[in-house]
């Protein structure tokens, strides 16, 4: 028999008044099993905790209940208190007839049975309470960062200077992102690459990270503080043990005309190639797709028709015949760095919600280009040495129209977001056009500049103020060309008046999309993702850096379109997260989680399909001998976050919420 | 426990179970608590983690119980603390709905709802229209009384 | 007939299956048979009196065949949608069964009944069923068949659709209070296959279990909810009941709203996953305030 004790909270006037807690204490003290029941004042008061205290020791209770405020009031200080009292805080719980009963009747008798009623179905259910203890869990103190791009660097670095270990994972040949792409950043016209080059030394350089570039994340498996991950470590074609990145391959490689990567298109790069002369690791990759080796090999030719990078390595580092690799790493946690790509305008999309822009010739027109790529061409390190040439023809251009807000902020092309960079890169652009190009006019097609952050409006107005960039409020109804020139016509919203303008290069701020394939790393992990592929954060506004998966945290434009100081201050918040995580070398974790019956447990595994956070395994149930009798399902208590669906959706009810059991809730459906 | 309901439809209290998730409803009803909004004293909260863990033999089990409706809510598509809870309940009401409606139970006893964390006002408007639905209904007498076939 | 016993002896003989789970001939008509030895088979039978879901014997609450581990099953194109459902919800391994597949165009409604399929004698099961051969089969066997006779009477469903709640409960009280609680729905049906029934749980026992009106109705309303997306509708309840309570009426209720809502109708491909357990981010829900 249960030695249930009941306690009424007056909260002074806010239950008194409209329930009669003299009352309810004494209908529930009329309740078998309840052992003692009293209401006062104050129960949340210290002398109301010292009267639960009390009762505990006195009467050997075994369960108490606190009618008063919202569990989510109260809930925790009464459970530290019966805890106090030395017994199991879950065999504390709570009755809500304050939010729910005595503040939104008026009538006393009503309320007063309504109070009655709600106190006895969590008498009822408390006697099927069990004391639980908190789950430990140990953590492997050694974090994954997925992508090697500013966000990812800052991750790493800032987890690894805290003392724990990190592996990063990048899957282009180097680190360094985007923003090794860039010329300048905004609003501080700081070179890109002079200050991330630093950066990216650091990593290769850092005692506790392990820094694999060319390889991606493959599977995923464990949770929080305990995942396994396996990573595919890409052939190079280029043994990394040996090279000593002097470059020569490079220059005796044939083929020569492949698009840069890098350059966004403008340059050209061989077949071994490093991306950029500062790249991180330095070492060359052979690419099979372009290299006349592979290409000969996948049509079976008898011969190799090219073996020049080998002939001329001194180190013996080429290695025709790698294969892929695979690695097994332990960690406790992981940050999904993985940043954007740009969207592109083209009648192709790879996502069927996504059109392109018919009007501007599905990207067709030459001269038309993109803003990494205009941040190509401004770079000292680009194609053109920093010179700003149009690449049809090499020419200076004398007119450049800029567009913002393509794809952006357009429901229609599938993508309803703003990219939230574009506004500023655009302005920077034009300044680094008008310093570049003396008597050029740049002219910029906006919606709406959208110039919030430290230093940012200023840095607009610069460009418009001092820069001489023209602004036109209007949209660009078509593009085409005529000639040497592009035919722009746009309409000036603000004059009303239409604009029709020959440009002799047109730059479109296109929107910024996250990478692709991001869906299939998000389900590796099980982390959700919205419908452009951004993944989701646990909270919007109080767990921006976390995901719905404990020990699977999120930086950058990954999340959402992000600039460099955003991305960086997610990624510290991440090491902060981690490295709190990493505090201690175990885990405690609320222990209201699913457990299932093995005994009648029937292997169906729809507790499988519903589980949102892939916590339910397979386990196979062996007899002394070792042979199989059955497979059923089985709960892994570090990740199970205790939502029950697997409960309600388990036939046999053979699996049971812990703190929400079948006899927990039907013992309160049956005092109705 | 069930008090002996009377026939008649004047002095009939309807007597409504709801089942809420924690984290949007029972904490909408919460807000509408603090923002002092009156409704119908009818309606008995019990409180789940999750849509996703209610299952349909809860809403079976009330009517036996004597409920004379019930009241099913969570958290808004994409709301869901689970991230997905409110999907796999909103497919397994869909067809216990339908099925429990072909067996004779009549739809408009139970009401489903997605009511968030600041729809203080909405869980008001949900509590006291499926009372004066099932006001209107009258008791479900029916389901108790089905004692008295045997 | 021939092919399918000279299969059933060639299956037997080269050790591809230790058992042929079939038909043959019972006392009052075709029945349920396990032939082990080559020898004996040529007293398997298939002709539209084989009613019986043989899916069933696949199941692994079904103690005394799991040792026979690799099992040969004669299944019409309901039968082979339950295979493909203990495949789906993995109670049997698609390799340790060996299917053959009758080409089917409706059985009687029962075994003991003389095998013209007519109007009056197609089983009701047979009324909405799209599938004339089990494609799952790894043997196909019989004729090309065609649709079979369209059942007379009128559509139950629609019929109790029309009626306002108070009748329907009226209609369902009446048929249930004959419910004696023998659970033979549960044990013939091949997809109820839980080692212990919650009908069988008593702590909590949420279905109270004694033949009682109010036991019997959150049966029948539990059963087809498990059921969702997931009966084959061979009607071996319907059949199986001894008091006569059309149980298949609920469930094809249900299967329409399945079909309905999430277009999904169960087939033979276990590879197609079942509807609940899973969603799709624009489920209809004008159900929900």
């Amino acid at each position: 028999m249960s030695r249930i004790g009941v306690f009424v909270c007056h909260c002074g006037e806010n239950i008194g008044r409209t329930v009669d807690c003299a009352a309810v204490a004494q209908a529930c003290g009329e309740l078998p099993g309840v052992v003692h029941s009293i209401d006062y004042k104050y129960m949340c008061s210290d002398p109301g905790q010292a009267l639960v205290k009390q009762a505990v020791a006195e009467h050997k209770l075994d369960g108490v209940v606190v009618a008063a405020c919202s569990p989510h009031m109260h809930e925790k200080t009464f459970r530290k208190t019966v805890a106090n009292a030395g017994i199991n805080r879950f065999l504390c719980e709570m009755a809500n007839v304050r939010e729910h009963c005595s503040w939104i009747h008026e009538d006393r008798e009503e309320a007063t049975q309504k109070a009655i009623d709600l106190t006895r179905f969590i008498v009822e259910k408390i006697k099927h309470n069990v004391p639980l203890e908190p789950i430990k869990i140990p953590v492997t103190r050694r974090a994954l960062v997925i992508g090697g791009g500013i966000a990812g660097i800052q991750a790493a670095l800032d987890i690894a200077d805290g003392g724990c270990e990190v592996v990063l994972v990048e899957k282009e040949p180097s680190i360094g992102g985007h923003m090794s792409q860039l010329s300048e950043t905004f609003p501080t016209l700081d070179c890109s690459q002079c200050i991330l080059t630093p950066r990216m030394v650091e990593v290769y350089q850092h005692p506790r990270i392990k820094l694999m570039a060319y390889a991606e994340v493959d599977k995923v498996e464990g949770y929080i503080g305990n995942f396994t991950v396996t990573v595919r470590q890409k052939a190079r074609g280029v043994n990394a043990s040996l090279c000593n990145g002097c470059g020569e391959c490079q220059k005796v490689c044939p083929n020569k005309k492949i698009a840069s990567e890098f350059d966004a298109g403008l340059g050209k790069r061989p077949a071994i190639y490093v991306p950029f002369p500062q790249a991180v690791p330095n070492i060359p990759v052979i690419d099979r797709a372009n290299c006349a080796l592979y290409k000969g090999r996948a049509r079976n030719a008898k011969k190799d028709a090219c073996k020049k990078c080998e002939e001329v390595c001194g180190r013996k580092a080429i290695d025709f015949d790698q294969q892929d690799t695979f690695l097994t790493e332990k960690v406790g946690a992981i940050v999904v760095a993985t940043g954007y790509q740009l969207y592109n305008i083209k009648k192709e999309q790879d996502k069927e919600a996504i059109s392109g822009y018919g009007e501007y010739g599905y990207g067709t027109i030459p001269d038309v280009i993109d803003g990494l790529q205009f941040e190509r061409l401004a770079s000292a390190s680009g194609p053109t040495g920093g010179k700003i040439l149009r690449p049809s023809d090499g020419k200076e251009p004398k007119t450049v129209v800029f567009l913002q807000c393509i794809g952006s902020r357009d429901p229609a092309k599938g993508i309803d977001y703003c990219s939230k960079i574009c506004c500023m890169y655009i302005a920077k652009h034009t300044m680094l056009y008008h310093h570049k190009v003396h008597g050029g006019q740049a002219i910029v097609f906006f919606m709406d500049i959208r110039a919030g952050g430290k230093g940012y409006d200023e840095f607009t107005r610069r460009a418009i103020e001092e820069n001489d960039a023209l602004y036109v409020r209007g949209r660009v109804s078509k593009m085409y060309r005529d000639g040497d020139v592009i035919k722009v016509l746009g309409f000036d919203t603000l004059s009303g008046e239409p604009m029709h303008i020959d440009a002799d290069m047109v730059v479109l701020a296109t929107a910024m999309r996250p990478q692709p394939g991001i869906e299939s790393l998000a389900q590796k992990l099980s982390v959700s993702y919205d419908r452009f592929g951004f993944i989701n954060e646990a909270h919007p506004k109080l767990r921006p850096v976390e995901t719905n998966t404990a020990g699977v945290y999120v930086a950058g434009a990954c999340q959402a379109p992000r600039d460099i100081p955003d991305a960086v201050a997610m990624a510290s918040a991440t090491a902060s997260k981690i490295l709190g995580l990493f505090s201690a070398s175990e885990l405690e974790r609320e222990p209201l989680v699913a457990q299932v019956d093995q005994g009648t447990c029937a292997g169906c595994f729809h507790c499988v399909r519903v589980c949102p956070y892939g916590a339910v395994e397979h386990f196979e149930v062996k007899d002394r001998k070792g042979n199989l009798i059955k497979t059923v399902a089985q709960v892994n208590k570090g990740v199970c976050q205790g939502c029950g669906t697997c409960q309600a959706n388990c036939p046999s009810k053979s699996v049971e919420l812990q703190g929400f059991t079948d006899q927990q809730i039907f013992a309160a459906i049956n005092a109705f | 426990m069930a008090a002996k309901t009377s026939t008649d439809k004047a002095s009939f209290k309807p007597r409504i179970a709801a089942f809420v998730c924690n984290w949007c409803t029972y904490t909408g009803a919460d807000l509408a608590g603090t923002s002092r909004l009156q409704m119908a004293p009818n309606v008995r909260i019990i409180r789940l983690p999750c849509t996703g863990r209610i299952d349909p033999l809860f809403i079976i089990k009330a009517f036996e119980r004597g409920a004379d409706g019930v009241i099913v809510s969570g958290c808004h598509p994409a709301d869901c603390h689970y991230t997905s809870g409110n999907y796999h309940a909103r497919r397994r009401f869909a067809v216990a709905r339908d099925v429990f409606g072909f067996m004779g139970i009549d739809p408009k006893r139970i009401t489903f709802s997605w009511v968030s964390a600041s729809e203080g006002g909405k869980w008001a408007e949900v509590v006291n229209d499926t009372t004066a639905r099932v006001q209107e209904l009258g008791p479900f007498s029916a389901y108790r009384e089905m004692e008295a076939r045997v | 007939m021939q092919a399918l016993q000279e299969l059933a002896r060639k299956l037997l003989t080269d050790k591809t299956a230790n058992v042929v789970i079939g038909w043959g001939q019972g006392p009052r008509g075709p029945r349920p048979i396990f032939v082990t030895q080559p020898e004996h088979a040529d007293r398997l039978i298939f002709d539209t009196r084989c009613v019986h879901n043989l899916a069933t014997y696949l199941n692994p609450r079904r103690a005394h065949l799991v040792p026979f581990v690799k099992k040969a099953v004669v299944v019409k194109p309901c039968d082979a949608r339950a295979v493909a459902g203990l495949i789906r919800e993995t109670q049997v391994k698609r390799e340790d069964v060996v299917l053959i597949g009758m080409r089917c165009g409706g059985v009687v409604r029962d075994s003991d009944m003389d095998g013209k399929l007519t109007e009056a004698t197609v089983s009701p099961r047979c009324m909405d069923c799209p599938d004339r051969e089990p494609k799952l089969a790894d043997h196909l066997m019989g004729e090309e068949a065609s649709a079979p006779p369209k059942g007379k009477g009128p559509d139950m469903i629609a019929k109790l659709d029309a009626m306002s709640p108070a009748e329907r409960w009226e209609f369902w009280q009446k048929e249930l209070e004959r419910c004696v609680r023998c659970h033979a729905c549960r044990e013939v049906c091949p997809m109820c296959f839980c080692d212990r029934c919650i009908a069988d749980k008593s702590m909590p026992q949420w279905i109270e279990s004694s033949p009682h009106p109010r036991g019997n109705l959150s049966w029948q309303m539990t059963r087809v909810m498990h059921m969702a997306g997931r009966c084959v509708g061979c009607g071996e309840c319907t059949r199986a009941c001894p008091v006569d309570i059309p149980l298949g009426l609920i469930l094809r209720k249900m299967t329409q709203t399945v079909e309905e809502r999430f277009g999904y109708r169960v087939s033979d491909d276990p590879t197609v996953p079942a509807p609940m357990g899973a969603y799709r981010l624009d489920d209809k829900q004008e159900f929900i305030l």
